[in-house]
């Protein structure tokens, strides 16, 4: 491999090894720069400009540059560059406007060399050409760069950005005469060294400053920005317009950006403000860091790789007074923490799963997705350094389809062609329906017939069915007011009395203001008072003592609450325009009414309240002597619950089938509401039972 | 159409805003520094242009007159040149033109010459939201025929009202606008007039920022005092410092690091809160008393152990800084090198305010060498 060997002759015979390791420095650093074999590092700042010895395991302070008895501001540094080709040559930026440059072969203790004080402001960077010696180049809060001559006194050109302050400069790698100078209002700008009055091409690559630029090391038209913006943004300058080819959004402004030697994808960077990690990126995978570095304390300020064909040591400085070398197999690599499993909902119910594939493999019944199995692409190759790969990311996708036959209407027509409505002993139908609703797999519905069947059929014949699956129930509303009544059976004769007494008194309370119109309207209602009464409204009492859950008061809004919703849902489905509450109270006041009156047997059952507790603590409720309509008002709950699950097939198929049994339970609108099936079997042109 | 000048003096002018004083509540004993400054008449002006509805008096208002943004919605659109002499109440030194959207050149009563000649910046905003031919060709007309008349102009753009536009969208529509508007100054040779973007909004601090560097851009003090500010933080351990022009809450300096815009937004914060307070408990019974003065000053401790620290420099500006509660263990330090910035401050202007051409640098850079030994010494 050619690249190899290229880099083995660049290191020499002296490979570079070395550990992390970090050492404490007497003020927080600005900037720092690597002389080219990578044996030392100048670290520079407001208060501190030394040069470190990087040996095998610990940094060795060599040289301290800030002499004097009161340093002057010239030795304020914001920048630093150390050359790459001279090795006693270092520069500096001041934050008086000083470009300064230093000889560290002079025998004096002061390294002073070239004093440039030609800019009015701050100069935030300075920059050595990476092969001319003598050539440096500066660009300052002023809005200005220059490039100075070292052989010479002032500078030889002046670039004018005009757009005030640049903040960055760098040399292009590979074009001799090329560089490039990004701005605080957010451009960038190539210029030609031998062209001074006006750049070559200009840009905005940033919303707000952008702070920091570099090209690329083996790619020539590849410059890489960051700015306030968060952004880290790679540019590619070959083409006529620079075009964005890669961009990370990070978290926080990006102050130094840096690529890393000998992978071509992956830059280093770290941040102004807030974020002290620094992060080292494959453009290519935007979202998550390929490698984070968290030693520092507070906010890293630069950044350097050790050697410019070593990927493996990277440098940094920080304002928390630290100078870190960094090994890249001692990273963080986020993307192990990261959570390799998603989850989501499909508009129509569908499920999609993500994870490791190692853990869906073993899934042996998974059908292969019709579509194929949609993986990660993987764009790294198997390479036998597992540290310079992202972690193993191939990751399978299951979708789960909801059933179809439960999504579309397929079992509303079936069930719509196969139910008995008529025309057959009561028993009969509601085993026939059963058994319909069990074979288009819909137990709860199958339960409710039999449930059905056992309630309203003649006491005789009550002996559950072979294929009677009581095991799973599924009939909530039904199951619900059992175990009401059972609780409540269990209370002391004395205390139920009392409750329902209580809650008999609030209920009428609350009938009356609302619905004394409405039942002196109705031709059934008789007296409601007395002793009947009470026993009538034992039955609300199992009923609202559920709703007494929710909310001990009780009042007419709550209970509006309570059947507006879901009759609207209700509404919706079936495009019915029709007022809701209304008709729901109605049947409230109804249900009761007749109750009372209508049905004789009914009440010499239930009359007194004292044998009623008498008969629920004796022997369960499904004894034989119950009268069927004992259940109306659960079945017409149970109605109203199918109705608005959105079922009205069922609310129908029921109402019709137990026909005069439950009809005077409902009103008539409600029942005409749910009488919207025919419409819907019309839409579904079928022609048949019920629409009879 | 003829133009009418109105008077700025007029107080009724200010009461369209209403939230703010004309001057401020300075105490009149307190005109040491900016007494001796030049009349209004040769005092750097800054023009706001454009087309009609593309934001200009909302700018005016909301920047050096405290209105809310909202309320800008409300704003009538302008119909004469309205002249706002803000220097009695602002260290800006200059007044604001707001010019009505259809100025027409071509008319003889348009005094250009008069307009132009003493003009330090010329700001013209487009509407971003808009369709800016029109915007475009206007700003062209506008810029050559100032460019003729004085050609030191600095031209700003404000590409304004880019709050509802995404992040791409803004820079795409800034590198429209640059691309287009420098070719057509190409096409006329006008290749010098140079444009100054930016992308401005006046319901985030992206317009004040835009204001501080088109203000900062006509301070000839500007060097020395961020060099000035850059010694303070560096010897006192401050993080960033802000010299804040208070009414307009512009700074019009700041020491050499990047600006963060949060941390911009809680100076500016900052400013309201101790304003705000001194107004509105600090004022006597009849009005009198000065809601911003010598004493003025101000520590809030955040929460992230980080504080938040001002004080008056002069009675129009404030040094306000951020700095960790570990640094401010050394407040005493602090605020003797605050002593030495103030006089080095103080002198600056002074130097500046010398009738006989006093502002040349050398002779700022007294006042930073002398401030530099004070603060060495304090360390």
């Amino acid at each position: 491999m050619e690249k190899m060997s290229r880099v083995t002759t660049a290191l020499g015979s002296s490979a570079i090894n070395g550990r992390t390791m970090f050492c404490h420095l007497d003020a927080p650093a600005n900037a720092i720069s690597v002389c080219r074999d990578a044996s030392q590092v100048v670290v520079a700042g407001r208060n501190i400009f030394k040069i470190y010895a990087l040996e095998e395991d610990q940094f060795v302070e060599k040289l301290n540059l800030r002499v004097g008895r009161k340093p002057s501001l010239n030795f304020s540094c914001a920048d630093v560059m150390w050359h790459q080709m001279e090795e006693n040559l270092l520069a500096t930026a001041a934050t008086n406007g000083a470009v300064v440059t230093w000889n560290l072969g002079k025998p004096s203790r002061n390294k002073q060399d070239q004093l440039f004080t030609e800019h009015k402001r701050t100069v935030n960077k300075v920059c050595f050409h990476p092969t001319e010696v003598y050539m440096l180049l500066s660009g300052s809060q002023d809005g200005f760069m220059k490039c100075f001559d070292l052989r010479k006194k002032e500078s030889v050109s002046t670039f004018s950005g005009q757009s005030e302050s640049v903040r960055d400069v760098q040399f292009s790698m590979k074009d001799y005469f090329t560089f490039a100078a990004s701005f605080e209002n957010g451009n960038v700008q190539l210029w030609d060294i031998r062209r001074p009055d006006r750049y070559e091409r200009m840009f905005t690559a940033h919303t707000g400053p952008v702070f920091c630029c570099d090209w690329h090391p083996d790619d020539r038209g590849w410059l890489a920005t960051g700015g306030r913006d968060k952004m880290v943004k790679v540019w590619d300058m070959t083409t006529n317009r620079a075009k964005e080819i890669f961009c990370v959004q990070t978290i926080a402004s990006v102050a130094r950006v840096k690529w890393r030697p000998e992978k071509k994808f992956h830059l280093a960077t770290c941040s102004m403000m807030v974020d002290h990690n620094i992060y080292v990126w494959d453009v290519r995978r935007p979202f998550i860091p390929f490698a984070t570095f968290e030693e520092h304390k507070d906010v890293t300020t630069g950044i350097v790789w050790r050697h410019q064909h070593d990927p493996h040591f990277l440098l940094s400085g920080s304002k928390d007074s630290t100078l870190y070398q960094h090994m890249f197999k001692d990273a963080t690599r986020p993307v192990d923490k990261a959570n390799p499993e998603g989850l989501c909902f499909g508009l129509f119910g569908d499920l999609a799963f993500a994870a490791k594939e190692s853990l869906i493999s073993s899934d042996s019944n998974r059908k292969p997705y019709p579509g194929g199995d949609r993986r990660y692409p993987i764009f790294f190759f198997k390479k036998p350094d597992q540290t310079e790969q992202f972690a193993h990311v191939s990751s399978a996708l299951s979708v789960f389809e909801t059933d179809l036959d439960s999504n579309c209407m397929d079992w509303f027509v079936k069930t719509a062609q196969l139910y008995l409505l008529c025309g057959k002993p009561f028993a009969e139908l509601c085993d026939h329906n059963a058994k319909v609703a069990r074979e288009l797999k819909r137990p709860q519905v199958s339960t409710t017939w039999t449930m059905l069947r056992i309630m309203f059929s003649d006491p005789a014949n009550l002996t559950p069915g072979p294929n009677h699956p009581l095991s799973k129930l599924g009939t909530l509303p039904l199951m619900n007011s059992f175990n009401m009544k059972e609780m409540n059976s269990g209370m002391g004769a004395e205390s139920r009395l009392e409750r329902s007494k209580g809650e008999s008194r609030q209920d009428n309370s609350h009938l009356e203001p609302g619905n004394s119109l409405i039942s002196n309207n109705n031709e059934d209602n008789e007296e409601t008072e007395g002793s009947e009464g009470q026993a009538e409204y034992m039955f609300g009492d199992a009923e609202l003592d559920d709703d007494d859950l929710y909310s001990m008061e009780h009042d007419n809004q709550t209970e509006e609450q309570e059947y507006t919703l879901p009759q609207e849902a209700f509404q919706l489905r079936h495009e019915i325009m029709d007022n809701p509450s209304a008709p729901e109270h109605l049947q409230q006041d109804k249900a009761d009414s007749p109750h009372v009156s209508g049905n004789e047997a009914e009440v010499t059952c239930l009359t007194p309240i004292e044998s009623f507790s008498l008969i629920s603590i004796s022997q369960p409720l499904f004894t034989p002597q119950l009268p069927a309509s004992f259940f109306c008002p659960i079945v017409r709950e149970m109605l109203s619950y199918y109705a608005e699950k959105g079922d009205v097939q069922m609310a129908v198929s029921v109402l019709i089938v137990l026909g005069e049994r439950i009809r005077k339970e409902i009103d008539d609108l409600t029942q005409e509401h749910w009488y919207t099936y025919i419409d819907l079997l019309q839409r579904f042109e079928l022609w048949n039972g019920p629409m009879r | 159409m003829s133009i009418q000048y109105e008077d700025p003096t007029l107080a009724g002018s200010y009461d369209v805003v209403g939230s703010f004083p004309k001057s401020f509540g300075y105490g009149a004993e307190e005109q040491d520094l900016e007494e001796n400054c030049s009349t209004s008449a040769d005092k750097p002006r800054i023009l706001l242009m454009g087309l009609r509805r593309s934001g200009k008096s909302s700018i005016q208002k909301v920047v050096f007159h405290k209105m809310s943004p909202n309320e800008t919605l409300f704003l009538e659109s302008t119909n004469k040149i309205y002249k706002d002499d803000i220097s009695s109440s602002s260290f800006v030194n200059f007044q604001i033109w707001d010019f009505p959207g259809q100025v027409d050149f071509l008319d003889p009563t348009f005094d250009s010459e008069m307009i132009f000649k003493g003009t330090g910046a010329l700001i013209f905003v487009i509407d971003a939201q808009d369709d800016y031919v029109e915007a475009l060709e206007r700003l062209h007309l506008t810029v050559s025929r100032a460019y003729k008349v004085n050609p030191d102009i600095n031209f700003e753009v404000f590409i304004h009202k880019v709050d509802g536009l995404s992040d791409d969208h803004k820079i795409e529509t800034q590198r429209d606008i640059h691309q287009r508007a420098n070719d057509e100054l190409a096409d006329a040779n006008l290749e010098k007039l140079h444009l100054s973007l930016y992308l401005t909004s006046i319901y985030d601090h992206s317009i004040f920022e835009a204001f501080s560097k088109v203000v900062q851009k006509l301070l000839p003090q500007l060097p020395t005092l961020e060099n000035l500010l850059n010694i303070f933080i560096s010897h006192s351990g401050i993080e960033k410092a802000f010299l804040f022009d208070v009414v307009s809450k512009i700074y019009i300096a700041t020491d050499s690091s990047p600006v963060d815009m949060q941390s911009y937004e809680l100076c500016c914060d900052m400013i309201d809160v101790v304003i705000d307070v001194s107004c509105i408990y600090g004022l006597m019974q009849d009005g009198s008393g000065c809601a911003y003065d010598k004493e003025s000053s101000a520590i809030i401790r955040l929460n992230n152990s980080t504080v938040l620290y001002l004080k008056e420099v002069t009675k129009f500006l404030a040094l306000v800084c951020i700095l960790r509660e570990e640094s401010f263990e050394r407040k005493g330090l602090i605020e003797y090198n605050f002593h030495c910035f103030r006089k080095a401050i103080h002198e600056v202007f002074e130097v500046g305010n010398l009738p006989q051409g006093g502002r040349s640098s050398s002779n700022n850079l007294t006042g930073l060498t002398y401030a530099g030994a004070h603060n060495g010494s304090a360390v």
